[in-house]
């Protein structure tokens, strides 16, 4: 596709883009050239402005990478991941502890239920106060409690 | 070829290549702190910004999706993260914004290449942040037409009208003052 290039378009490219042709749009650069080597005195204003910015624009100074900046973006990065041992592989879970602290709770609850269940049961042996004392403690009305034990 | 070559590094940053994490911030970090330096005036900010850029882009890595080139998509996030801050500042401090008459430039050949910059970044500053940030990724830091407007999420078209505005701006800020003495 060819661009027919008018005088006020290249003196638009020149104004938005530069005066260096390298910068133009590439589907309208080559008709821009064109022109711009047929009548280079049309478009001399235009270009020396356009180059006076460009010096200017030029001139301004990149600033400093830090080091510490560079070096916290890199501290910042995914880190490789670490090879699982054989006994994660075993169970396939990330937290090869989980397993274990499952049996060493089983086993602490089946031993306190062998130890403590035998004396929390002894209620056999309590006194009507202590039944009512407990029942109260529990929130329940006693003498209500006491109806509908009878009834 | 450097798309290429960026998936290739992005693949092996996202396992952890402490080399390759090493080649994307090297290459990329001095643009995006320039771009949100240019953009925001001021230093500390602007180092704030590049590292926040890049934390976002470690995150993204491991799904990271070729959509566009990462170098478009790094400067998209920071100049993101820009038109935050640019905002939060207008917030905060509505009556503080630059005085357009206290930078001006009088005759240009007066003033030394110090006070030149000086006032070169200050008309830019003043310029609205979509103008600004089309002659930053355009004129100072050389991104192709195709390349800023992806940056900018706008079209070729759109970019050129921004960039033409901000080119007028600084002509008759910087030259025409010039012209006149």
């Amino acid at each position: 596709m060819t661009y027919s290039m008018t005088d006020d378009r290249l003196i638009e490219l020149i104004e938005i883009w530069g005066a260096e042709p390298a910068s133009w749009p590439e589907a309208e650069r080559a008709a821009g050239q064109v022109l711009l080597r047929a009548h280079p005195e049309r478009f001399a204003g235009a270009l020396a402005e356009a180059r006076a910015l460009g010096l200017m624009l030029g001139a301004l100074p990149e600033p400093d990478m830090p080091r510490a900046l560079t070096e916290a973006i890199v501290a910042a990065a995914p880190r490789p991941k670490a090879a699982r041992g054989n006994i994660q592989k075993w169970f396939g879970l990330k937290t090869p502890w989980a397993p274990a602290s499952g049996f060493a709770a089983a086993a602490l609850g089946l031993f306190m239920g062998l130890t403590v269940a035998p004396v929390a049961s002894a209620d056999d042996d309590m006194t009507v106060e202590v039944q009512e004392l407990v029942v109260s403690a529990l929130g329940f009305d006693t003498a209500n409690y006491a109806v509908e034990d009878v009834e | 070829m450097a798309f290429t070559s960026d998936l290739d590094q992005i693949t092996r940053a996202a396992a952890g290549d402490a080399a390759a994490v090493r080649a994307l911030v090297n290459r990329y970090s001095p643009g995006v702190l320039s771009l949100a330096a240019r953009m925001l005036g001021d230093t500390a900010e602007a180092e704030d910004v590049t590292q926040e850029t890049f934390i976002r882009a470690w995150k993204a890595l491991p799904t990271w999706e070729p959509r566009a080139k990462f170098s478009t998509w790094l400067h998209r996030v920071a100049l993101n993260l820009c038109y935050d801050r640019l905002r939060k500042r207008r917030e905060l401090l509505p009556d503080e914004l630059p005085d357009r008459a206290d930078t001006a430039l009088g005759p240009q050949d007066r003033l030394d290449q110090t006070q030149r910059v000086k006032a070169v970044e200050a008309a830019i500053a003043r310029l609205p942040e979509r103008q600004s940030a089309a002659l930053i990724l355009c004129a100072l830091q050389g991104h192709s037409q195709s390349e800023a407007a992806q940056i900018m999420d706008v079209s070729v078209e759109a970019l050129e009208s921004l960039l033409a505005r901000a080119r007028r701006t600084l002509r008759a800020e910087l030259l025409e003052g010039r012209n006149a003495s």
